[in-house]
């Protein structure tokens, strides 16, 4: 082992950080750009189902919420893509890799928002998943990563409030909206679920990045804290989630709950989800649309360069 | 770093769960974003003047803010993203405080909702340049650069309104507006300047928002009779041509020649007289509304 | 605080008050950020005044809400919490305490608001503000993004250790 590994692994071991200038192993590196990358897909894919009714939002206050909340998506993109930048990455072949299907982005947004409803389902249910993967990531032992984490849950939790409020607020208005409530619940309870990843025994990546600091918790752990989480909010808000299997055991001081559609996580993961073509077919099209821009701010900055340089 | 040790990181349940149980088990009802605010009509003022000046104001924010929103997701670049987001939400903001004072001044006491989406297009007072649709970046820049100028210079001189409220609003919209412009004029800098395909396209951008500049500065009966609760946009010409030649000076763009886009028997956005462009931005914006008239959201 | 009188800040419905949060930046409270503004109590009704800080702001609702559960937790049944819009909220509100913290939490707090008078001047090319990096302290930081996640913030990246951090515009 040479002496920088040793420095190396010593950082993580004592659970301090690793920064942008320190020496780091090639396969830490990489493994960190993948998921750094992935979760920065994520927030900007992610902003397409919910800016669905941001134009259509029912009222001014919740058109503010809504479009305050996908602009913090894009925000929450922005910063990750600057902290894979750091490792060496270039935002323009993580966009590539994103259009050309070789990085994922998170499953759960390959499934229409269909009411207004899902608005609210997707802040109590899919932000609160994400929250429960997010928080032990600002544990993570890439500082940029870490810093990133920190400010992102922070920003999810007000998200999560504001969905769950109206939810709240739904429920207490006419007959049709609960069934707009519940409906939104029947369809994202299961894939939020999934949103924890593949079972423990069949996640391949967990045992280096747990060792690496990377990652600090099984996806099963997660998603039974989750689960337990969830339940007692659904109670409050009125509504039934999903599932038969669902109940209390004293034993393990948990909720048991039924068995997931591993085939149709599968499906979706490979790319035949209800809305994977559609996601990435509007970030494909806003990219080449956008290329004719980006070239003239990359030749206004060299002219610019130019001219300065003439006259200095 | 002492901000990891406030949350209970070692355990995700703990940390999401520890503030949460009491702050949701109630909703936040519903406020007004002018709650609080003493909104008496000043005596001088006509109530109903000022309520449909507010609804100009407001609908130019408004209906502007929703042609923002519909590039949500399509902007050529992550920072452009955010910026737009940002832009229609300051503008929408705006709106909300305006339509929330047009229903306090007229006395009819209707809400920023009541006005968003129930009104018919013909009672919509905003400028045509608003609802244009978005064309292509370079046009949606024109367009921005030439709103937010105007509106700027607009907001600046109303912070001296008669009307208190309305002279708060403009004052916040006064530190909103100078980013917008700012941003906007960066752009038509960038694009002008940018490659031989980019000044071809902003200048087409600036030419086909041209011809519907000249509406901005022609006052209405009632922005008149209002006099020194308002602004007389006829004022403002000089101020934005100043600005408007600055930013084409630097971008090697034209100030297009252009004639006012004709009204219908004279009437135009002000009057509630549109284009056909704002009968399906309405459709949208007030499709959920109004499926659901009984609903609280 | 710039409006508070004395009396009001001594008070325990002030200091209530003043311990709630803001929704999006926690580290922070209210009056912290400047938007707590007033807080009296007469005739047994507690009345706290708050401002936003941009026009679109979300978290209005929220803060109103936050408020009124924390005093009703402190014993105060009635509270009434008003929205105030003159003047208008400047970054420069941010009290000294509050930005030790936006520092502390890796954000760069804002520097002095710009005075304005007559015409506003256009900005063609971003002002090279030196804003130190909140993580290393270098001065050597570049804006990489006007706006952020939220309105009240723009994007930076510091040249030294390159670190990609936010700081709070100055409005």
């Amino acid at each position: 082992m040479t002496q920088l590994q040793e420095h190396f692994e010593r950082t993580i071991e004592r659970d301090q950080r690793i920064e942008p200038r320190d020496w780091m192993p090639e396969g830490y590196r990489k493994t960190l750009i993948r998921q750094i990358a992935q979760h920065a897909h994520s927030e900007i894919i992610g902003m397409q189902p919910e800016g669905n009714w941001i134009t259509r939002a029912p009222s001014l206050r919740r058109k503010a919420i809504l479009l305050a909340k996908v602009q913090d998506e894009a925000g929450h993109g922005l910063y990750l893509y600057s902290a894979a930048e750091t490792l060496g990455a270039d935002r323009g072949e993580l966009t590539e890799r994103l259009i050309n299907g070789r990085q994922k982005y998170s499953s759960i947004f390959n499934y229409p928002t269909l009411t207004f409803a899902d608005v609210g389902v997707i802040g109590w249910l899919v932000d609160g998943a994400a929250i429960c993967n997010q928080v032990p990531l600002c544990r993570s032992s890439y500082g940029p990563y870490a810093r990133a984490m920190i400010r992102i849950c922070k920003e999810e939790s007000f998200h999560q409030r504001q969905g769950y409020e109206l939810l709240m607020t739904m429920m207490r208005g006419t007959e049709e909206q609960r069934q707009m409530v519940q409906d939104a619940t029947n369809r994202w309870w299961w894939p939020s679920l999934m949103m924890f990843g593949p079972p423990d025994d069949q996640s391949p990546n967990t045992a280096q990045s747990m060792a690496w600091k990377i990652k600090r918790h099984t996806n099963d752990e997660l998603r039974q804290k989750f689960v337990d989480m969830t339940v007692p909010q659904a109670e409050a808000l009125g509504v039934t989630l999903p599932d038969p299997d669902l109940k209390w055991n004293p034993e393990r001081g948990h909720y048991d709950f039924g068995e997931i559609d591993w085939a149709e996580f599968k499906r979706v993961l490979a790319g035949n989800g209800p809305c994977n073509a559609q996601r990435i077919a509007t970030r494909r099209r806003a990219h080449e649309e956008g290329e004719w821009v980006r070239e003239a701010a990359a030749a206004h900055a060299r002219k610019q360069r130019e001219r300065r340089e003439v006259a200095a | 770093m002492s901000a990891v040790s406030k949350m209970a990181f070692d355990n995700a349940y703990e940390a999401i769960t520890e503030e949460n149980d009491a702050r949701w088990a109630y909703g936040t009802g519903f406020t007004d974003p002018l709650a609080g605010v003493d909104t008496t009509v000043p005596a001088e003022v006509d109530g109903a003047d000022l309520a449909a000046y507010c609804l100009m104001l407001g609908d130019d924010a408004l209906i502007l803010s929703h042609r923002l929103q519909q590039w949500c997701t399509h902007a050529p670049e992550l920072e452009d993203e955010v910026a737009l987001a940002n832009i229609g939400l300051d503008l929408l903001g705006q709106a909300r405080m305006l339509l929330t004072r047009a229903g306090k001044a007229d006395g009819s006491d209707r809400t920023e909702d009541s006005f968003a989406f129930f009104r018919a297009e013909h009672e919509f007072r905003n400028v045509r340049l608003a609802e244009a649709p978005n064309g292509d970046f370079a046009f949606s820049m024109a367009r921005l650069l030439v709103f937010a100028t105007w509106r700027l210079a607009l907001l600046q001189r109303l912070t001296s309104s008669i009307d208190p409220v309305l002279a708060a609003i403009a004052a916040k919209g006064v530190k909103e507006v100078t980013y917008h412009r700012d941003y906007a004029a960066q752009w038509v800098v960038r694009l002008g300047d940018g490659t031989e395909l980019s000044h071809e396209r902003m200048q087409a951008g600036l030419d086909a928002v041209w011809p519907l500049v000249g509406e901005l500065f022609e006052p209405h009966p009632v922005e008149l009779r209002l006099g020194p609760a308002a602004v007389d946009v006829r004022e403002l010409r000089p101020e934005f041509d100043e600005v408007i030649a600055q930013v084409l000076g630097a971008a090697t763009l034209q100030v297009p020649d252009a004639e006012p886009l004709a009204g219908v028997s004279g009437k135009a956005g002000r009057d509630g007289v549109h284009t056909e462009a704002m009968g399906y931005l309405l459709a949208e914006l007030q499709s959920v509304a109004r499926a659901h008239p009984e609903a609280t959201w | 605080m710039v409006t508070a009188t004395a009396t009001t800040e001594m008070s325990r419905a002030y200091q209530v008050a003043a311990s709630v949060t803001d929704p999006e930046l926690p580290m922070l409270t209210l009056a912290d950020l400047g938007v707590l503004r007033e807080v009296t109590e007469e005739d047994g009704v507690v009345r706290v005044t708050i401002t936003p800080t941009y026009s679109g702001c979300p978290a209005m609702d929220t803060m109103r809400d936050d408020l009124v559960h924390a005093l009703r937790e402190a014993g105060y049944r009635d509270v009434d919490v008003r929205t105030v819009l003159h003047p208008a909220w400047s970054s420069d509100w941010i009290t000294e305490e509050g930005r030790r913290k936006l520092a502390e939490a890796g954000i760069a707090p804002p520097g002095p608001a710009p005075r304005r008078s007559g015409p506003i001047p256009l900005t063609l090319t971003p002002p090279s503000s030196r804003v130190p990096c909140p993580k290393c302290g270098s001065p050597d930081t570049v804006e990489t993004a006007r706006f952020s996640a939220t309105a009240c913030k723009a994007l930076r990246r510091c040249r030294s250790c390159d670190e990609p951090f936010e700081h709070v515009k100055e409005i």
